[in-house]
């Protein structure tokens, strides 16, 4: 069934919709991620306006890790605080983004910073990820012990004024590299269409130092409130949210992020962890592709001036 | 109350010289939740009383819309945008069908001044403007773009054409009896909303001789329209219950599926 979208102006088929919802979904249950990295490509390739896609994606990111936070909190694995301190930078960073977003449009380059964005984190970071759980899976195939987990505690993390207790992380560190990191992942989300769960859980463990069990459930929990910021600043300042396209998405994205984290217990997290960071290069390199091939036509409408 | 009986209607004699009249079959486009395009069929007759050959011409113009082009230019190895020159005075929609090429039907200067065509088409790129004076010249526009203007203007034509919203159709215009003819007007999914006008000029021996003028309306209707006035009127609230539907949706799915 086609489906005229009000805000977007284009016309898509709603079955279509929900179904992508409800795959993306699944596998943000199943990683416990937000899975805007997957959607706001896909609804750029299915001509919704990038400034639409990149809005709406916001609100279904909201709701998908609504979805799967609850769960999590139940199991006592989300740090309220540490997540708080993480959103306060990225409530920060979410008005920054959406101003930075409002001008490169006027400048005519948005497409290009966006195709950039992804390029170079969601490559370098599902690079990453495809190299250390790769070599974990081959070692534990090989039954050689993991190497040993550095735990000397950086100066700088310590040395910084502003300490705080995070009993649930187990950490007395300064607030002010989760801020930081907060307001950089608030700025990502702005420009990208992205709730930043694929650059916050790695930072969370090798820059924050939390341990693994509470970095998930913290990492949706501060992507709720950054995305839903970014969603409301995106509405009142750019009139770039699709209701009902968010909606359509939302309405598989829910479910699905159900039945995936109940998946997520059935595979190894080095299988895991190497299969997002698969899916994570991919679409880094996809989105950056446009960027190398000659395009067909040299010239480019860059939407109105709206 | 009985109304007076009215005496039928007088048939009007038609103008002395030829003359053209046509009627749409739907001059209202709604656009709703199904909204995937349409087709309006524009009918006429050509009266003349004598057989002179004639050609219509039927130009639809919808509301004009900013345009804003860039050029992908390489730099160091990667493809981007430049700064993108934004064109004023274009239509969001142009279709010009005609019964001949419209080469045939007009000298190139009546075309102009009637602007009919897409190479009549009015449109500038203000911002790349100025005025200086040039071998003692006053007031001389100078663009910009240069020698580049006519490659740019043409690339906004290629690309709204290739987006259906720019068409000349060479017989779109078809005599379907003695006097009697039809043109179809398709509108993409993503027409622009507001106000079309569509020109009919019936043409002899390469001048305009008659013209007519019929208004389309495309409006947004039912929940799309309250919808997309409620995102533009009250932007801050529509974002925070979209936020609301989201958070709360999440939450339900939650609760229900904690307890299977």
């Amino acid at each position: 069934m086609d489906i005229y979208l009000p805000i977007a102006e284009v016309s898509v088929n709603a079955g279509v919709l929900v179904l992508l919802g409800a795959v993306v979904g699944f596998i943000s249950g199943l990683f416990g991620i937000g899975g805007g990295f997957l959607m706001t490509p896909i609804l750029l390739w299915m001509g919704i306006p990038p400034v639409v896609a990149v809005a709406s994606e916001a609100n279904h990111v909201a709701a998908s890790s609504a979805s799967s936070v609850i769960s999590y909190s139940r199991k006592r694995q989300v740090d309220f605080r540490m997540g708080g301190v993480l959103a306060a930078g990225g409530a920060v960073g979410a008005l920054v983004g959406v101003e930075v977003f409002r001008w490169l449009r006027l400048l005519g380059q948005a497409d290009l910073v966006v195709s950039l964005s992804y390029l170079i984190f969601l490559g370098l970071i599902g690079g990453l990820m495809l190299v250390e759980s790769v070599g974990s899976v081959l070692r534990q195939r090989r039954g050689q012990a993991p190497p040993k987990r550095r735990d000397r505690r950086p100066v700088w993390l310590y040395g910084l004024p502003l300490k705080v207790r995070f009993p649930r992380s187990r950490l007395y560190i300064s607030v002010i590299p989760p801020i930081i990191l907060g307001i950089f992942v608030g700025i990502l989300s702005a420009i990208m269409g992205v709730g930043g769960g694929f650059i916050l859980v790695p930072a969370m463990v090798y820059i924050l130092r939390m341990p693994a069990g509470v970095v998930v459930g913290t990492s949706l929990f501060q992507i709720i409130i950054t995305t839903s910021l970014a969603s409301i600043l995106q509405a009142g300042r750019n009139q770039s949210v699709d209701i009902v396209l968010a909606t359509l998405l939302l309405l598989g994205g829910v479910l699905g992020a159900q039945f995936g984290a109940r998946a997520s217990s059935r595979f190894r997290a080095e299988e895991l962890r190497a299969l997002l960071g698969l899916i994570v290069l991919i679409m880094g390199l996809q989105m950056g592709l446009v960027l190398f091939i000659t395009p067909e036509d040299p010239f480019i409408l860059v939407g109105s001036g709206k | 109350m009985v109304t007076p009986a009215l005496p039928p209607p007088a048939i009007v004699a038609p103008e002395p010289g030829p003359s053209v009249s046509a009627a749409l079959t739907d001059a209202n486009v709604r656009v709703t939740s199904a909204f995937s395009g349409a087709q309006i069929v524009l009918y006429g007759a050509v009266f003349d009383p004598e057989t002179r050959p004639s050609d219509v011409v039927v130009i639809v113009r919808g509301p004009d819309q900013p345009i804003r082009i860039a050029r992908k230019v390489r730099v160091a190895g990667l493809w981007v945008n430049s700064r993108p020159v934004v064109f004023e005075g274009a239509p969001g929609f142009y279709m010009a069908a005609s019964s001949r090429p419209l080469t045939e039907i007009a000298s190139f200067s009546t075309l102009r001044r009637l602007g009919a065509g897409i190479d009549h088409l009015p449109m500038n790129a203000p911002e790349e403007e100025r005025i200086e004076t040039r071998y003692g010249v006053r007031d001389v526009v100078v663009s910009r773009l240069g020698g580049d203007y006519l490659e740019w203007r043409r690339a906004v034509i290629r690309l709204k054409e290739k987006a259906n919203l720019y068409a000349t159709d060479h017989d779109g215009v078809r005599f379907v009896d003695r006097g009697l003819f039809r043109a179809e007007i398709d509108l993409p999914t993503s027409a622009p909303i507001g106000e079309y006008q569509t020109e009919i000029i019936l043409f002899q021996d390469g001048e305009a001789v008659s013209r007519r003028a019929r208004t389309i309306t495309v409006e947004k209707a039912g929940l799309e329209r309250w919808l997309f006035l409620f995102a533009n009127e009250r932007p801050w609230l529509y974002g925070i219950v979209s936020v609301i539907i989201a958070l709360t949706s999440g939450w339900l799915a939650s609760v229900v599926f904690r307890r299977r």
